[in-house]
């Protein structure tokens, strides 16, 4: 369609009128888009029409204004009522904050105090542990004293054990110690607690006299109460002399304290 | 006359005020147009009212490139008036039907409906053409028929109702610059 036929087919007028379909209306809005001249023809109807209904105007009654202002000045209200809403959302999303919040801190709370729990039974089951421990190792002590004083018990309690005091002399007056000898089993067991104290660079020792020469028999311990001594054949005499810490290979007679007589 | 496309724009922004002002501008232009398309000025006074609160809401349509201000709002009306007068129960539906049972005492007395101005110096046969189409919201294809002439026909009668309608305005113009001239 060329410009001309656009002016004669009357299509302009019937745009500016609203008749046309909307594949019409848009199609004469490209062509006027394109067309200025088209354009400014399209303006002096619109003009035109515009006069003519300014020529034929009639005065509304003036409430229409005011009805027409207030209720847009509603509905702006009612909108700057919705502009409302999300700060009431705002204050329900706040609401649920503080739910979560508190659901946080009571979850927080509740797990610092299974934690002190947890914390309080690993104490206990470290105390528990450290004393199963200990008592088991005082059983073994135990065990083993029971056993020791057994081996005594039955060591002293046998038959043919022969129990031999061995007194002090001048030299070490309160001094007792008890010995058992079985020749048969060839053993010599000492109960050394009535023996005095003696300085830490002293130690006693046992000596077994046989045809006039004193043969070693062990050098007793200051810290235990029984011990067992070397069996010597053909003893004639146990004696105990003062010696250096560690031992001597000789006894020194000078510091005999005691001495007991073997009776085979 | 030129659009003010300040003042339409501000309107796009919703502002009150620039549709008080387009109120004032338009407001008689399309109460002319209503009331003489439904003849009822209860109605017409609605109607102007659900124009205006239309151009209001739907103002960022408009566009200034594709025609006038005025063009987009008669538009607006026509197809308003239109609706209501295919769906009269709409208008009445919150109102006290005993009102329209005399219709006499909402028709407009005539001569407020008579059409003024140029279009008066019009041959009755263009005044007639422009009034069916522009005042009384018939198509071309009604209105032609209304009139008993064949569409190309009543055309050129659009055309030339309006070629001379301008050349009255032009007239108007011409003798109103005159007048200022020697007032001057």
């Amino acid at each position: 369609m060329d410009r001309n036929s656009i002016k004669d087919t009357g299509i302009l007028e019937q745009y500016l009128l609203g008749e046309l379909s909307e594949d019409q209306r848009i199609d004469v809005e490209n062509i006027l888009k394109e067309d200025q001249e088209l354009r400014e023809y399209f303006y002096k109807i619109e003009d035109d029409f515009e006069k003519l209904a300014m020529e034929n105007a009639i005065s509304p009654p003036t409430y229409i204004k005011k009805s027409l202002l207030s209720s847009i000045n509603e509905k702006k209200q009612i909108t700057t009522d919705k502009n409302v809403i999300p700060i009431n959302k705002k204050s329900q999303n706040a609401i649920y904050l503080t739910i979560a919040a508190s659901l946080a801190l009571l979850f927080i709370v509740s797990s610092g105090w299974l934690y002190n729990q947890w914390q309080n039974s690993q104490n206990n089951l470290q105390i528990v542990t450290e004393e199963t421990l200990d008592l088991r190792n005082r059983i073994v002590v135990l065990e083993e004293n029971l056993k020791e004083t057994n081996t005594w018990y039955t060591a002293i309690n046998n038959p043919n054990t022969i129990q031999l005091v061995l007194k002090g002399n001048q030299i070490s007056p309160s001094s007792k110690a008890i010995t058992y000898v079985n020749h048969k089993d060839k053993t010599v067991i000492l109960n050394s607690k009535g023996l005095a104290k003696l300085e830490t660079n002293k130690t006693y020792q046992m000596w077994a006299d046989v045809d006039g020469e004193m043969i070693d028999m062990g050098v007793i311990p200051a810290d235990k109460e029984m011990i067992a001594m070397k069996y010597i054949e053909n003893a004639e005499s146990i004696n105990i002399t003062i010696e250096p810490a560690g031992g001597n290979d000789h006894p020194t007679v000078e510091q005999l304290i005691s001495n007991v007589l073997l009776q085979i | 006359m030129q659009d003010d496309l300040e003042l339409i724009k501000r309107l796009q922004n919703q502002d009150s005020n620039a549709l008080s002002a387009i109120y004032d501008r338009y407001s008689g232009a399309l109460y002319g147009v209503i009331l003489r398309m439904c003849k009822n000025e209860e109605w017409a006074q609605d109607l102007l009212q659900e124009t205006f609160l239309k151009i209001w809401q739907k103002s960022n349509q408009y566009d200034s490139e594709k025609g006038k201000f005025y063009t987009w709002s008669y538009r607006i009306a026509k197809n308003l008036t239109l609706n209501a007068l295919r769906n009269p129960s709409k208008l009445i539906q919150n109102e006290d039907l005993s009102v329209y049972s005399d219709k006499e005492l909402d028709e407009p007395e005539q001569d407020i409906l008579e059409l003024n101005g140029s279009l008066k110096k019009l041959e009755p046969h263009h005044q007639r053409a422009l009034e069916l189409v522009y005042f009384n919201g018939l198509t071309h294809r009604e209105a032609h028929k209304e009139m008993d002439v064949p569409l190309g026909t009543f055309k050129s009668y659009i055309k030339q109702a309006l070629k001379k309608l301008r050349e009255t305005y032009q007239k108007e113009l011409f003798l109103f610059w005159i007048i200022i001239e020697k007032m001057i």
